[in-house]
């Protein structure tokens, strides 16, 4: 009995978890590049799902269809929120930029509101893959296909960060913005392209997460700030390390709801995050914000 | 510091006279403002004087609350022992949390606290037998003191309101311009060279972080007083991101300003209550105005448009 709660633990965990590790990787993606936390994450997530549905119900999409329209819907809003946020504002004081982020995830849930309704709505499977069993294992097709989704997204966003020229760009910036624009990088050019990619990757992720949970206009906040603690769990520096701190993050809750309660697992989560930030060596004192 | 003082006094004296022509509901109204005003005055402590951004104003004031309420209903007499150890507790509490998270940057430090905000919010959600969950907890016994009797009513605690600002804005302004003060602006200005200069910032930062949890926690008391009534709800993170945004917009650092930015904006927003869904674009939209207007100001476009 025990194996098969611990079984089904993992299985809705890793689902949780690619979403948490898309999630993670557009907030470290912002964050190499501006220094800034971006607290409307989880409204690019809610936007762009919203959008796709939109678009589900006017349109017949196909899985290639869907997902160049996550992926050009995702990019857009990126860019809408980089123009609205930190573009404003490129030289405030970072807690008057971060604070613009918390009004613009207002104004984008209040958006979200007034277009779709307080009603949830359930986002279609546009990409079903077969689920998959070995031995106690057992992912369900929603896993394997949120599973599928997120490794390759990381695979492709690696390949564009070390292969390409703007790719390379904006490590460059991450790095040291002020020796980029002396190699001739915009640093604003970066910054902007990585909100984008950060709207790109919260669109996949509302593929993942909108036929499981439905989509609701209050969603945003919470997976945002898992993003956030996966982000410090990965450690903000490497891909990978960051994707899979958003595994390791879901299959922890999942584990934590079969032994406590939903709101102290809750507890226990954010303890965490409290823990690994004051514990683990911090991020921000590398560099300064140029 | 004396004009300082002046221009609370002004503030306070404002708001007394609109406190005397305005009727009940109105009143209630402007309460509820004063009680913002008041945890944005607390937040200034950690953020204006120490240069730490906190999200944690929430617990603070929810911590306030519920161990006033609940130690209140067992000893209905014990006013002025309970009311002064509940705000020692949170300043003890608030110290104690500081220390370890001094070192994280501003917007990690936000982070930290904000989980610290919601960590609260699920304990008293899960402590049902004492907290009454999400259901909440009615106030059983108000606050009485000595020669004036429990303090009950809209208009009472509207001036112990006024009383608490005008008593946390002079000790704001005091410690501001004392020695521990003038570390603290050391310390928000550049930590390294502070701490080169023989400061002991954690001990610093743990009595201005300290002295915004205990002023929150006052401010707590005070609405769980005002609203007869207690909810994890009212203490949620929407409290503490309020209060960190006004503070934002009115300048960190400064006494009055803060102060009458939480009135006019949460008038206005008020007044767009009754738009319905659209509430929650509009409280965005004002917020964000009020940012980009500040910045603007900070950076001089007015005048550069004005030439």
């Amino acid at each position: 009995m025990f194996a098969l709660y611990l079984a089904q633990a993992v299985n809705s965990g890793l689902a949780l978890g690619a979403v948490y590790g898309l999630m993670a990787l557009g907030f470290s993606l912002v964050y190499n590049s501006s220094r800034l936390i971006n607290f409307a994450q989880g409204e690019l997530l809610l936007l762009g799902g919203l959008v796709l549905y939109s678009l589900s119900q006017a349109f017949q999409l196909g899985p290639v269809t869907a997902l160049a329209a996550t992926a050009v819907f995702g990019f857009l809003l990126g860019h809408v929120l980089y123009a609205s946020t930190l573009g404003v504002m490129l030289t405030a004081k970072p807690l008057r930029q971060l604070m613009l982020t918390v009004a613009a995830s207002l104004i984008w849930q209040g958006a979200a509101i007034l277009l779709w309704g307080k009603n949830p709505l359930k986002l279609d499977q546009f990409i079903a893959l077969p689920a998959f069993r070995a031995g106690p294992v057992f992912l369900s097709a929603n896993t394997v296909t949120s599973l599928a989704l997120a490794v390759a997204s990381v695979c492709v966003l690696s390949a564009f960060l070390g292969l390409t020229r703007t790719g390379r760009a904006i490590r460059a910036v991450s790095m040291n913005a002020l020796a980029a624009r002396l190699q001739g990088v915009n640093p604003v050019r970066a910054q902007a392209l990585s909100f984008a990619l950060s709207g790109v990757l919260a669109a996949l992720a509302a593929l993942s997460i909108g036929p499981q949970t439905m989509l609701r206009y209050d969603m945003g906040f919470g997976l945002g700030l898992k993003g956030f603690v996966a982000a410090t769990l990965g450690g903000y520096s490497s891909l990978s390390r960051v994707f899979l701190g958003g595994i390791l993050l879901g299959v922890v809750e999942a584990a934590l709801t079969l032994a406590f309660s939903a709101d102290l697992k809750e507890t226990l989560t954010y303890a965490l995050l409290v823990g690994l930030l004051v514990l683990a060596p911090a991020p921000q004192h590398r560099r300064e914000k140029v | 510091m004396r004009r300082e003082l002046q221009f609370l006094g002004l503030f306070l004296a404002c708001m007394a006279g609109l406190g005397a022509i305005l009727p009940g509901v109105h009143l209630l109204a402007l309460n509820q403002h004063l009680f913002l005003a008041l945890n944005v005055l607390a937040l200034n402590f950690c953020l204006g004087l120490g240069g730490q951004a906190s999200m944690a104003s929430g617990a603070f004031c929810g911590f306030g609350a519920y161990a006033a309420v609940i130690l209140l209903e067992r000893w209905p007499g014990g006013t002025l022992l309970i009311v002064p150890a509940v705000a020692l507790a949170a300043f003890l509490l608030a110290a104690m949390i500081s220390k370890p998270l001094e070192k994280l940057g501003e917007g990690f430090l936000a982070m930290a606290t904000l989980c610290l905000g919601l960590i609260f919010v699920n304990l008293v959600l899960s402590f049902t037998g004492f907290t009454g969950g999400s259901n909440g907890m009615m106030v059983q016994a108000a606050p009485s003191l000595p020669l004036l009797g429990p303090l009950k009513g809209d208009r009472a605690n509207f001036l112990a309101l006024l009383g608490l600002i005008g008593l946390s804005g002079y000790v704001f302004s005091a410690v501001r311009h004392s020695r521990l003060g003038r570390a603290l602006m050391a310390c928000k200005d550049d930590a390294l060279a502070a701490s080169s200069c023989g400061i002991d910032r954690l001990s610093a930062r743990a009595v201005s972080f300290g002295l915004g949890g205990a002023v929150s926690a006052m401010a707590g008391m005070m609405l769980a007083n005002s609203t007869g009534f207690i909810s994890p709800g009212q203490f949620d993170l929407g409290l503490s991101l309020k209060t960190l945004l006004f503070l934002v917009i009115g300048g960190p650092g400064r006494l009055v300003r803060p102060l009458a930015a939480v009135v006019v904006l949460e008038s206005l927003i008020a007044w767009f209550h009754s738009l319905g869904e659209a509430t929650i674009l509009v409280h965005g939209l004002i917020l964000a105005a009020a940012l980009i207007a500040g910045y603007w100001r900070e950076t001089g476009l007015p005048r550069l448009l004005l030439r």
